[in-house]
Parts: C-alpha cells; sequence; structure tokens
C-alpha cells in the first residue's frame, strides 16, 4: 500500500457506519483467511460487496486474486495516522 | 515510554498478504540459460539418439525456468522507479523471456549465446538498480574471508 500505507504505520481507524466509498482505504478480513487482516483501498462498490486494490498494483495481492469482499467483511476505514511523527495526517 | 505504550495500536493489519521473500537475481535466469547452452553443446557432440532425445526435452524445461525467472524479476522487482530510471529494462526483460521461446525450439548454441547475453544486460540493470544490495542475502563465507 505504498506510498499512502508503510509497514510500521500506527492508523486509526473507525467503523462502519455507512458503505465504503471508492478510494478509501479499508480494514477488511481476508476472504480467504479471515483471520488475516488487510488494509486496502476500494476501487468500486457493487451488490454488497467491494472490489479492492493494493496502490502497488504490480505487487499487490487483492481483489484481482481473491475477488470481490463482500460488505459484511468491511470492518472499517482509516481515518487518521498517528505515527510515525513525520507523516501524521489525515486519509483524505 | 508511558504514551508509546498507550498509542501502540491493539491490531495489526497486513497490506501484503502474500509475503515475497524479496529475494531476485539475474543469476537464476542465468544459470538455467547456461544449462541450455551446454545441453546444447552436448547434444551436438552426441551421436546416442537416447541421449539426445532426453537432451532436448531437459533443454526444454531449462529454458521454460530461465523464463519464469526473468518474468518474475520484471514483474516482481523492478517497480516504476527503476523503470523511469532505466527505461530499457522493460524492452530487456521482454526480449529476453521471447528469446527463451527461441531457445526451447532451437539446437542452434547462437541463441543460447544470445540468451546468456540478454540476461547479462538485464544483471547491468539490477545491479545499477541495487539489486544485489536490496535483494540478496550476504555470503557468509565471502564475508569473513
Amino acid at each position: 500500500m505504498e506510498p499512502a500505507l508503510w509497514a510500521g504505520d500506527w492508523i486509526v481507524v473507525s467503523g462502519m457506519s455507512r458503505p465504503p466509498r471508492v478510494g478509501e482505504i479499508v480494514l477488511v478480513r481476508d476472504p480467504r483467511k479471515p483471520e488475516n487482516l488487510m488494509v486496502k483501498r476500494v476501487s468500486a462498490v457493487a451488490d454488497g460487496a467491494c472490489t479492492l486494490l493494493g496502490d502497488r498494483l504490480e505487487e499487490s495481492t487483492d481483489s484481482r486474486t481473491f475477488g470481490p469482499v463482500p460488505l459484511a467483511n468491511v470492518l472499517g476505514r482509516a481515518l487518521f495516522r498517528y505515527a510515525p511523527i513525520g507523516r501524521i495526517g489525515w486519509f483524505w | 515510554m508511558f504514551l508509546t505504550r498507550l498509542l501502540k495500536p491493539t491490531i495489526t493489519a497486513s497490506a501484503h498478504c502474500d509475503l515475497p521473500c524479496g529475494v531476485y537475481d539475474p543469476e537464476q535466469a542465468r544459470i538455467e540459460a547456461e544449462s541450455c547452452y551446454k545441453i546444447i553443446e552436448k547434444y551436438n557432440a552426441s551421436s546416442d539418439e537416447q541421449f539426445k532425445t532426453r537432451a532436448i526435452v531437459i533443454k526444454e524445461e531449462r529454458a521454460e525456468l530461465a523464463k519464469h525467472h526473468i518474468d518474475v524479476l520484471w514483474s516482481d522487482y523492478f517497480k516504476p522507479e527503476h523503470v523511469q530510471k532505466y527505461p530499457e529494462i522493460t524492452e530487456l526483460c521482454w526480449k529476453a523471456a521471447k528469446q527463451c521461446s527461441k531457445v526451447k525450439g532451437s539446437l542452434d548454441l547462437g541463441e543460447a549465446r544470445t540468451l546468456l547475453e540478454m540476461i547479462d544486460k538485464i544483471a547491468d540493470v539490477w545491479t545499477k538498480a541495487g539489486g544485489p544490495k536490496a535483494t540478496r542475502v550476504q555470503n557468509g563465507v565471502a564475508a569473513r574471508a
């Protein structure tokens, strides 16, 4: 998910009060292995599921591999990064 | 310190769900291409039909492996910033992958030699792009010497 998210970033995620929107970074349960949590960017939402893509397309494993993810798997959306200090900021 | 502990996230999420090992080296492709080269030499030197048949089968396997390793370098190792800096890499990898197909179907030593040269050009870009340091684990024996 570089450059939006780097390994080791500390972020605040809010619960979902509405369906995710295109462009948002969401926290989701991996449909292949529900105990895995992932962060990916929403590229489309339709029929109760969203298509997720990593920002580094050439490296990412995302909906191109595991297909659209049911909205029930979407746990929250990334709001804010609070560490590291130099990269503090909102995600929109 | 207390504040850091307090603020430390409790849940970890991954952006990579498959873990790439991050080790990339054109040498992998080169060794397979060298196998093709030597097999063609041995094929030409032999009059044993069974040996020659086996040589062809093995050469085709090795050429396919070389192609796979080139594909992995191209699609996994080289990043947009590398392509920006060394724009020739796209064509080098593309042509080398095609050359693997040529070697697969040919018993011409010249084709195998061309493939080796192409892989060496890819290796040159890989080296300039910091590949040896970024992707390889240091050889313990060499380090102690």
